[in-house]
């Protein structure tokens, strides 16, 4: 046998006290009515179905003042998932330990906002079972949990149409002491005043401002916000700033993309009339379906008096540097997706001549070799062969990074043989005009390029000089190569090869022998 | 020439330019301080205007006088629109005015080229350090950067705003050379790069402030021949060579006294929709451009680019939601993002069926041919012709991006 329950709830506060009660009490939703007395509660959306009956409901009981300290407040505070409910409470009902967790109530809290007469046996009803272990209660997809989702959304929608809506006049001249000095009216459809409100605290600053509703308002004077009753509309004030906003607002919109339907869905028409361009809209929409609906431009703006601007061509063009004729290289595709050509670098006398495969991701962006990972490898391999990165030449086989989109990354791709015989015209301008005594290749790209020999393999020639006409040649490893081998034993090897074709390097150099 | 006058002219000249996002800053908050402003994170919509787009930012160009000639363009030297020209310290109090009132999260400025690039630049940066430091606004900054600035000046830029864009505007270095003659793909590469290495720098906590809310570019579609194909190629190679936060599309639609070099009809406002789809498709969910446009070099008008893929692959559908992983049940023509996730969270209380679905808001009749839930399989398979007829959208939603009238 069950008895019927009835209550009388003004708030989520009141709610809270009240199913605490109830479920510390095991009493099934089904047992209780709960009607609905807040500010809006005659005027409520009957969107879903009330709790019915002829209900002669009692008040809350006042709490003790221990356990009005609140059955879920423990969530509130802390960040833990789930909080045990105060003990001493539990101690005293003898109650089974009733959990919730933060989700949950923050879920709660929010829909409790929904102006409808029926909210709060929905939301004793998705406690219980969320209790009772149920916790798709406040899914989406369960059917208690769909319509606390769709209550919540709209709370949320109507906190964001809050922030976005709000309509500040300033209030012009002297000031009676204590009046705000920007003032709105706002008509929320649900009870959202003090989740909306402590935006504009942050927005305004040290300003005086008031948001006045129909359920109350929300003042603040640089401090904290105050809560008070609601008062009657306030009369608008005439405020200048107000017709400079008309003005832009319509010139910032484009008659030939009118679409009064997607502009509606967005700003429904019962905001209008709180919001001083609502009243530009109808106009606005009539002249441009009107007009031809071609052009964007405002037709006052198009009815003034222009000209054009008396600028030669010749004189319009910005001076820009020439272009190095590398940025303009089109011997292949890759310059298309490369921000520039990466030329080399280095004394035009240097006896040492080190190339690379192509740039990478940050030589592409700054300009200059071996700049990213792996320039910074083979700084410390010329370091530990004691070369002087400033007195050789270093340069690439490839002049244009070539990559693929990975993400929003772009990786590296080596480039094809068709595009490094494309780019050795550039190689080749470079080995004529240094000249160097020895070329260290890094990588097999590099050695197929300095020789010209497409099928030559790094590892059959790698760590042997090779003469090549006037020059020496040492194959190594590319520095890539060592950041990317995942065994740190070859890692370390790699680069004592890469360290000792480099001191190899510097010995030939200075020996007298001539390859040949 | 009045204030009024010169927010008219100059408001009018800036709406070619589709983005107005407000987000992506970091959280600011002036509760209890001097000044002004926040920022949230997420951007917010003051106001609509009829054309359906949102008012986030006043956005205007410092001057709409302009040297350029680019064809597509309302400000350009050639054209008899009027001029107006703001002073720095009219665009700070408009913005301030504007922001008291909430009518805006912020300023997006940006102008037509007089005397050089650098000096236009100067004067952006300018209205951008008053606001910041004179004014102490901490609402939103979006400037527009001249490509051929002086990186000191787009690193300066990148100090006050939240972000930096540089347009592309076309999609080729071939249309770029016809259509916009002063403008070079070269140094707007080079721009955005400048861009991207500052805002890698910037990852650093100890790294100055940079442009937090990134950068951004705009392509106008069907100002020239491009196909939507090289149109999102050249968006791919930007998104990944400078980590754009977002590529804008914008429909080119005539301008007075068009010259013979632009056409006279504007491009289809579907294909802006259909290019955005595409783009989000490829940003959020993991499709390569050449998935989505495999032997057409268009988008289809008539469907979405998720369901025209679907089409096409039909081996790979029906997918069981009940075991498929998320990426590949977000690629079902009718479900996003959201749902996917929500749908496997789901499946660790219980098996999947048709009415979740529902529940879940998922467009039933869209789904029903590429699913497989715990209580409904598709019978016979329609052929995909058959199908692509069937799922073409109503007219009634075409309609939305078309004339209201």
């Amino acid at each position: 046998m069950s008895t019927r329950h009835r209550y009388e709830i003004a708030d989520f506060e009141a709610w809270r006290r009240i199913a605490r009660e109830l479920l510390l009490a095991g009493v099934p939703p089904h047992d209780v009515d709960w009607l609905d007395v807040s500010d809006s509660g005659s005027h409520t959306l009957s969107l879903f179905e009330s709790a019915g009956g002829d209900v002669s409901a009692a008040r809350a009981p006042a709490m003790k003042p221990n356990s009005s300290a609140d059955l879920f407040s423990a969530a509130d505070v802390s960040g833990a998932d789930h909080q045990q409910m105060p003990s001493s409470d539990v101690a005293e009902h003898a109650a089974p330990v009733l959990r919730v967790s933060r989700q949950c109530l923050d879920v709660l809290r929010s829909a409790a906002m929904f102006r409808d007469a029926g909210r709060w046996a929905l939301l004793y009803q998705a406690l219980w079972r969320w209790q009772q272990g149920d916790q798709a209660a406040i899914s989406p997809a369960d059917s208690d949990g769909a319509r606390i989702h769709v209550m919540v959304k709209a709370v949320q929608h109507e906190i964001h149409r809050m922030h976005a809506y709000v309509r500040f006049r300033e209030t012009q001249g002297e000031r009676p002491a204590g009046s705000p000095q920007f003032i709105a009216w706002f008509e929320p459809v649900h009870e959202i005043l003090r989740a909306g409100a402590p935006y504009f605290r942050q927005r305004m600053g040290r300003a005086s401002w008031m948001i006045a509703t129909p359920g109350g308002i929300a003042q603040c004077h640089g401090e904290d916000i105050e809560y008070g009753p609601p008062i009657p509309q306030p009369p608008p004030i005439d405020d200048a700033g107000e017709s400079l906003w008309l003005s832009y607002y319509q010139h910032t919109f484009n008659p030939s993309r009118v679409n009064a339907r997607v502009m509606t869905q967005h700003m429904p028409v019962r905001y209008w009339k709180n919001l001083p361009e609502g009243k530009l809209i109808p106009g606005l929409v009539a002249q441009a379906n009107a007009g031809s609906q071609q052009l964007g431009q405002t037709d006052s703006v198009g009815a003034r008096k222009g000209a054009p601007i008396r600028v030669s061509a010749a004189r319009a063009m910005p001076v820009r540097e020439a272009p190095r004729t590398l940025d303009t290289c089109t011997r292949c595709e890759l310059g298309r997706h490369a921000t520039q050509g990466v030329a080399g670098i280095g004394p035009r006398n240097a006896s040492i001549m080190l190339v690379g495969e192509q740039p990478g991701d940050q030589e592409d962006l700054q300009g200059t070799v071996f700049v990213g990972p792996a320039g910074q490898l083979l700084n410390q391999a010329l370091e530990a062969a004691t070369l002087s990165r400033d007195a050789i030449y270093l340069t690439n086989a490839v002049k244009h990074f070539k990559w693929e989109p990975r993400g929003k990354r772009r990786l590296h791709k080596t480039p094809a043989q068709q595009e490094v015989d494309a780019c050795r015209y550039w190689l080749e301008q470079e080995l004529t005009e240094v000249a160097p005594k020895v070329i260290v290749t890094l990588g097999a790209t590099a050695l197929r390029s300095v020789l010209n020999h497409a099928r030559i393999k790094l590892q059959d020639q790698r760590g042997r000089p090779l003469r090549h006409g006037d020059t020496w040649v040492i194959p190594t490893w590319h520095p890539a190569y060592v950041l990317r081998v995942p065994d740190p034993r070859a890692r370390t090897d790699a680069l004592a090869d890469i360290v000792a074709a480099l001191r190899q390097a510097q010995a030939l150099s200075e020996s007298d022998v001539v390859a040949g | 020439m009045k204030l009024r006058d010169k927010l008219e002219i100059l408001a009018d000249a800036a709406k070619y330019d589709s983005s107005c996002a407000s987000s992506g800053a970091p959280k600011r908050s002036s509760a209890g301080k001097d000044g002004l402003g926040t920022t949230t994170g997420m951007g917010i919509c003051h106001s609509y205007t009829p054309d359906g787009r949102c008012v986030a930012l006043l956005k205007i160009l410092f001057t709409n006088f302009c040297q350029y000639d680019c064809q597509y363009c309302v400000n350009r030297r050639s054209s008899n629109v009027p001029r107006a020209r703001f002073q720095v310290d009219e665009v700070v109090k408009l913005t301030m005015d504007f922001y008291r009132r909430n009518y805006i999260e912020g300023l997006f400025l940006s102008s037509g080229i007089v005397r050089s690039a650098n000096y236009t630049m100067e004067q952006l940066v300018e209205v951008a350090r008053r606001l910041r430091e004179v004014e102490l606004f901490r609402g939103y900054i979006h400037l527009k950067t001249i490509p051929d600035a002086d990186p000191q000046l787009i690193a300066l830029a990148g100090k006050y705003a939240d972000r930096l864009s540089v347009n592309i505007e076309l999609p080729t270095q071939e249309s770029v050379e016809k259509l916009a003659p002063e403008k070079n793909v070269h140094t707007i590469k080079m721009a955005m790069g400048t861009i991207r290495s500052k805002l890698d720098e910037s990852q650093d906590k100890r790294a100055p402030r940079f442009s937090p809310g990134g950068q951004s570019t705009q392509m106008i579609v069907g100002a020239d021949a491009s196909d939507d194909r090289s149109i999102l190629d050249t968006a791919v190679t930007l998104y990944s060579a400078y980590k754009l936060k977002r590529v804008y599309y914008s429909a080119f639609s005539p301008i007075p006294d068009s010259p013979s070099s632009v056409p006279l009809a504007p491009a289809p406002r579907l294909r802006e929709h259909r290019l955005y789809q595409a783009d989000f498709l490829v940003r959020g969910y993991g499709f390569q451009v050449p998935e989505l446009l495999d032997a057409d070099r268009h988008l289809a008008l008539d469907i979405d680019p998720k369901l025209a893929w679907a089409l096409t692959r039909r081996e790979l559908f029906p997918v069981d939601l009940n075991r498929a992983d998320e990426a590949m049940i977000a690629r079902v023509p009718g479900i996003g993002l959201r749902n996917a996730q929500r749908i496997v969270g789901l499946r660790r209380h219980r098996r999947v069926s048709w009415a979740d679905l529902s529940r879940l808001r998922c467009p039933m009749q869209k789904l029903k041919p590429f699913i497989v839930v715990s209580d409904y399989r598709p019978a016979a398979e329609p052929q995909s012709e058959q199908l692509r007829k069937a799922l073409i959208e109503p007219p009634r939603q075409l309609d939305l991006w078309g004339a209201a009238a």
